[in-house]
């Protein structure tokens, strides 16, 4: 005890200018932040506001973006298939993070590898995959004919289905990842309680575990749809021509109209939309989190 | 059968290799206190949770009320349980926790609003119906916890050492009061501790636990007063036990000698005792220091010796007596004594021949 007080002065001002020191740490990775983020998404609001022929200031792109029927088509589409990403990846990842928080059993090292390793390979790889197998002669179709069960190819790919299938089986581990450490942070002995208070199997799901998975449920919604709206590869291989997502309509823009402010708008739109998602989403947690006091 | 209200029959429990629990056979009539006591890991916790339902004993058969459930899933034993850490929902409110059960059952809305206002009564948490877990004192949460286990009338509860998280004075408050609900309630309580005064305080009878197997069972001062073995003589209240080397019997004089001292004992007991005797016990009560005020009796086992230790127990004090390079023997004596006790004083105790218990194993 004595040997702390007596170190006490010596060390209270060493203390204050290690406390200042503490964030020298923080600058190699607050510069990139700024050259490689805060920088670009400055230019590019900078950019948004220029007219593509003359380049002066103008509101062009911004009104263009609003009142073009293939614009708001676009958007609208992004909105559609974000969500229905966001639902199925939920709906999916509910049943297996479950099993990985709870189960005991050996085959959950083996579930939980299966979950994490579609992340190992590439996104485009298994975009790919997935055309191989739901293209008009892909392998489901070809197998369909064959039996005689359909006579032409069923609209598989190139299309929102396709979209929709492989942007979930990308997004899906995230999904698994959120249910996952939220079922993970529920007392089991609640579930033991319900149970021995005459609960069915079913009915600890529906009035004990899954009301206090709810945060769980909202981040895995959030990270899906978030995901799903600013993926490109996907919509772009899956979709084909006739699907256009914000993302792949913002390369569009760039690569073949070189219209640089039309582009900004488009991501502009798409950055606060995922921002406002973000803000909804996690507002809500937080108030699900104080009162489940979880 | 019918007034026998828990019955297990050669119960085993393993898991891989580990023998939790090992042919455990109790019976629990209807409206008994019993408590399942012993330390970490000796299976006391396993043999609760088999009678709940949570865990499938490996061989042997579980009987509540006369049927046989030993597979049946816990949901349909119709039994309470209170939890160590309460697992009240955090979700829900009070009254919501507490009429969970009989909302299980399917009960009319009315019921079960009158039997959360019993339930809350008979703990008395009146006026907290609204409030959440999180914004209840342990002692609230312990107790609505209680008022959840019981709400739904099982006629067995089960308790999980739920006294353990609360503080001291807390604890021994809530050790009256269960014992007071249980009686007023005719409910049968199964209740699990490591606490050898809790269960001394509350049950009717105390089952004691070493290694997965019962060491012994029995009314709490059966126990206390004449231990099996010299586990249970350990683990129930304080005890001097010494190991036994040789024995002597001539007449009506009965002696033992104490393994690695010179010291002999005379004891009471009859032969066979005597032959098989390898430890002997002596509760600390029963070693009485010698002075002027306090003389032995003729047959007493008298020893000089010296205060090696004083820990002060509040009302008592605990003597450590060194009567032999070998052996130190714990004395209990009152604390209005401290005055004339001093670390180093010779002294010298007496021992009473009935007070020492032999033990077998």
């Amino acid at each position: 005890m004595s040997a702390v007080v007596t170190e006490m002065p010596a060390a209270a001002p060493k203390g204050r200018r290690s406390s200042l020191g503490g964030y020298v740490p923080l600058v190699p990775p607050l510069t990139v932040l700024l050259i490689f983020f805060a920088i670009p998404i400055g230019m590019m609001i900078g950019i948004s506001f220029q007219d593509p022929k003359t380049a002066a200031w103008s509101l062009v792109s911004y009104e263009k973006f609003f009142t073009d029927n293939l614009m708001i088509a676009g958007l609208l589409r992004t909105l559609v298939m974000s969500g229905l990403v966001a639902i199925c990846v939920t709906v999916m990842a509910y049943p297996v993070g479950y099993f990985l928080a709870r189960s005991t059993s050996r085959w959950r090292a083996v579930v939980f590898a299966l979950a994490i390793a579609p992340e190992l390979a590439g996104v485009v790889l298994r975009t790919y995959g997935w055309l191989i197998i739901l293209e008009d002669r892909g392998f489901i179709n070809d197998a369909l004919i064959w039996s005689g069960i359909v006579l032409s190819p069923l609209p598989l790919a190139k299309n929102l289905f396709g979209v929709v299938v492989g942007l979930t089986h990308v997004v899906l581990p995230f999904g698994i990842l959120a249910i996952m450490t939220s079922i993970q942070g529920i007392d089991p002995n609640l579930e033991k309680a319900a149970q021995i208070l005459g609960a069915s199997r079913l009915s600890v799901l529906r009035h004990v575990v899954f009301p206090l998975s709810v945060p769980g449920i909202v981040s895995s919604l959030l990270i899906s749809f978030t995901m799903a709206a600013s993926a490109y590869a996907t919509p772009a291989l899956l979709g084909g021509a006739r699907f256009k997502v914000l993302a792949t309509m913002i390369y569009e823009q760039i690569m073949f109209y070189t219209n640089w402010p039309m582009a900004a708008v488009m991501a502009l739109v798409l950055l606060v939309l995922m921002l406002a998602f973000s803000f909804a989403g996690t507002r809500a947690e937080t108030r699900l989190h104080k009162k489940l006091n979880v | 059968m019918s007034d026998i209200d828990i019955e297990l029959v050669s119960v085993c429990k393993t898991f891989g290799d580990f023998r939790a629990v090992n042919d455990v056979s109790l019976s629990v009539p209807k409206g008994e206190f019993v408590s399942l006591l012993g330390p970490s890991g000796c299976g006391k916790t396993t043999t609760l949770n088999m009678i709940a339902g949570f865990q499938e004993p490996t061989s042997g058969e579980i009987r509540i009320r006369g049927n046989c459930q030993t597979r049946t899933p816990p949901e349909k034993r119709n039994i309470g349980l209170v939890f160590q850490n309460y697992a009240l929902f955090p979700h829900m409110t009070v009254a919501e926790n507490v009429g969970f059960g009989l909302r299980m059952k399917g009960a009319p809305r009315a019921e079960i609003d009158q039997a959360v206002k019993a339930a809350l009564k008979s703990v008395h948490l009146e006026g907290l119906d609204a409030r959440y877990p999180k914004e209840l004192s342990g002692g609230q949460q312990q107790r609505t916890a209680l008022a959840r286990a019981i709400a739904p009338k099982p006629s067995v509860l089960l308790l999980d050492e739920p006294l353990s998280n609360l503080d001291l004075k807390l604890r021994e408050a809530m050790r009256v009061e269960l014992k007071e609900i249980q009686e007023k309630l005719g409910m049968t309580f199964v209740y699990v501790t490591h606490d050898q005064e809790e269960a001394m305080a509350m049950s009717d009878r105390v089952v004691v636990m070493a290694g997965g197997v019962i060491a012994q069972q029995g009314r709490p001062e059966a126990i206390y007063n004449s231990p099996a073995t010299s586990f249970v003589a350990d683990f129930i209240g304080k005890s001097n036990i010494l190991p036994v080397a040789v024995k002597q019997a001539a007449g009506d004089r009965r002696e033992i000698s104490i393994g690695g001292t010179p010291l002999t004992l005379r004891v009471e007991g009859d032969a066979s005792t005597l032959a098989t005797a390898k430890f002997c016990c002596i509760r600390p009560e029963d070693v009485r220091v010698v002075d002027n005020g306090a003389q032995p009796l003729p047959d007493d086992n008298v020893f000089d010796g010296t205060i090696a230790k004083i820990v002060n127990l509040g009302a008592h004090l605990d003597l450590w007596v060194s009567v032999d390079p070998g052996m130190t023997i714990k004395a209990l004596v009152r604390s209005n004594r401290s005055g004339t006790l001093k670390t180093g004083q010779p002294i010298t105790v007496s021992i009473g021949a009935k007070a020492i218990r032999l033990l077998d194993r």
